[in-house]
């Protein structure tokens, strides 16, 4: 099943190119937010799956091309974002160490939205490609093997990055407004059979920056809920960036369009708008891929 | 006014030595998380503000000897802290640089709990008494002229931390500050009105009745506007939005099981919570400053 906001916090599930409008269906969840009731729909999936199914059939739909997509999850609880995650098809000798960062929640931004760059004086503005995890399950501690019991599904994320500003503080580099795009939709986890052999891709005007495999991570999915469970609860509507291979990573600049796609995921699309009109070389970034592999 | 949130999650108001429960201010909120209900009446508090004081003044006050405090904010939509924002060597100290981290909303502890240190390799945990706060509206490059106009108010906060975890050279502040309970905030939510001069007042931090952290928010490096003009700049700030405004780090000290920590910000209340560590880790218990002056001569 795929959850999608519409319209100005109007929730709805899609169907292929349709969308089923569930925003004013009474699912018993009580909350004054739009997020409150997405939260609550995950929380009590298993229980309400079945009216939610009735609801696709019976629902009105209309077609997505007819709305606007808005983030799938508009206020997660907290984003947390895996640090050095992949292997980078061998570039990397060693295993990394486990390690995270929390990005701010008011970063999201959904499909066709653009990201602002901000004019602090960063070296330069990357794209990063992710496979974001939706949580929906709460879990303080949790082990390995039950980690999937606490995901509710999966969504494409970018983790745009400020370089260079204070010494690589996350806060600095990682939380602007707009930095973190996210959807067209929540694909639950029922859908994927295997979220760690999923293609993703990332272009920059149609050009090819990033081609990786999830196969590649060097904590998988299940390492990372077990880790960071076990520093801070995870709660439904709270998100796990998954890390990205850094070789391939390159400028952002103004006016760029920037797709997004893994493979069940469906496409995200987003622009680039710089008021500054920065201007960096057009391909992949090769003196930081060296930098992540040690090369340099 | 004070507001609190008692037994379970009861929302109250803080009068003396009393506190006055508010059943039904909002519609169905009893129904409502407890996060999600404050996150509401501060959005919201220019519609509520009287029906709060009005159902406080018919209420039956409670000894608050008698309650057991919540945290006012159980789950932020952030906390905001700032990093190293003290002049800690006097006025004529350097400027720092002005700096921040976001701590794990699920941190967050209240007046009265435990705070379990987690069994990772810490080289020490720490106390960081810091006034805390509250964001009372959207907040988007805001100018230090206007800052206070999204501020709602003020409590306690104790950024607790687990030094040299992670994975340096990384910034770190994941591992070291987000842990469960590491963030005790309150007892309660004074709302701005109540503090003529935020940059004027007393921050105290004792351990098992010993005074460890001492110091005025004067000596702040950049000051409550500008940390909302910088931080604001960044990432919008929501109602029930945290900052952290940071502490004077000389006078830190371990913290250790069974300690009894209280923390009191003039104006603001005074929260206790109690330490337990399953490992029984020890450390000397002296501040830095103390552990200075024992190993350098008092340089």
């Amino acid at each position: 099943m795929k959850f999608a906001f519409f319209d100005d916090s109007r929730i709805g599930i899609v169907i292929d190119s349709e969308i089923v409008d569930i925003t004013e269906v009474n699912l018993g969840i009580n909350t004054v937010t739009s997020q409150g009731f997405l939260n609550g729909i995950m929380e009590n999936f298993d229980s309400l799956r079945p009216r939610l199914e009735d609801l696709t059939l019976s629902g009105t739909r209309v077609p997505l091309s007819s709305v606007n997509l808005g983030p799938p999850i508009p206020r997660p609880g907290k984003i947390v974002a895996m640090a050095v995650n992949y292997m980078e098809n061998g570039a990397l000798k060693e295993k990394p160490p486990i390690h995270a960062f929390l990005k701010s929640r008011n970063a999201i931004i959904g499909p066709g939205d653009t990201i602002n760059l901000p004019k602090a004086n960063a070296s330069v503005f990357h794209h990063e490609a992710e496979l974001g995890v939706v949580i929906g399950k709460e879990g303080t501690d949790i082990a390995v093997e039950n980690a999937f019991d606490h995901v509710f599904g999966y969504v494409n994320f970018i983790d745009v990055s400020a370089r260079g500003l204070s010494g690589g503080n996350f806060f600095w580099n990682k939380s602007w407004d707009t930095f973190a795009p996210i959807g067209p939709y929540i694909v639950t986890k029922d859908e994927i059979a295997d979220p760690q052999n999923l293609p993703v891709k990332l272009t920059v005007n149609g050009i090819p920056r990033q081609e990786l495999s999830t196969s590649d991570m060097a904590h998988n999915v299940a390492a990372c809920i077990a880790w960071v469970s076990s520093i801070t609860t995870l709660d439904p509507g709270d998100i796990i960036a998954t890390g990205t291979n850094h070789q391939g990573l390159g400028a952002i600049q103004d006016s760029d369009s920037i797709l997004m796609e893994i493979t069940g995921l469906g496409s995200l699309e987003v622009n680039v708008r710089d008021d500054l009109k920065r201007q960096w070389p057009t391909e992949v970034d090769s003196t930081f891929a060296d930098r992540m592999a040690g090369r340099s | 006014m004070k507001l609190a949130f008692y037994d379970d999650f009861r929302l109250g108001v803080v009068q003396g030595n009393h506190i006055v429960d508010i059943p039904q201010v909002v519609e169905n909120q009893s129904d409502l998380k407890p996060s999600e209900l404050i996150n509401y009446i501060i959005a919201n508090f220019q519609r509520y503000e009287n029906l709060i004081k009005t159902s406080a003044e018919n209420g039956n006050p409670i000894p608050i000897a008698n309650v057991k405090f919540r945290s006012p904010l159980p789950k932020p939509g952030k906390i905001v802290c700032m990093a190293i924002n003290y002049l800690e060597g006097g006025p004529e100290s350097k400027m720092p640089p002005i700096n921040g981290f976001l701590k794990s909303s699920n941190s967050v502890a209240g007046d009265g709990d435990t705070v379990k240190l987690p069994p990772a390799n810490a080289s020490i945990f720490e106390h960081e008494a810091e006034l805390g706060v509250v964001i009372g509206k959207t907040a988007s490059n805001v100018g230090q002229s206007s800052a206070y106009d999204y501020v709602f108010g003020y409590m306690n906060v104790v950024d607790i931390s687990a030094r040299d975890l992670g994975n340096p050279p990384y910034d770190s502040y994941f591992p070291i500050k987000s842990w469960s309970n590491f963030a005790p905030m309150g007892p309660y939510l004074v709302t701005r009105d109540e503090i003529s001069d935020p940059q004027d007042i007393n921050v105290k931090l004792w351990v098992n009745n010993k005074l460890n952290q001492n110091f005025n928010t004067s000596s702040m490096a950049h000051k409550i506007a500008e940390c909302i003009e910088w931080v604001s700049s960044i990432t919008t700030l929501d109602p029930g939005d945290v900052i952290a405004t940071g502490t004077n780090h000389l006078d830190l000290g371990p913290l250790q099981d069974s300690d009894i920590v209280e923390m009191e910000t003039e104006g603001l209340g005074r929260i206790h919570f109690k330490i337990i560590d399953p490992l029984n880790r020890e450390w000397p218990r002296e501040t830095r400053a103390e552990k200075a002056a024992r190993e350098g001569g008092g340089n």
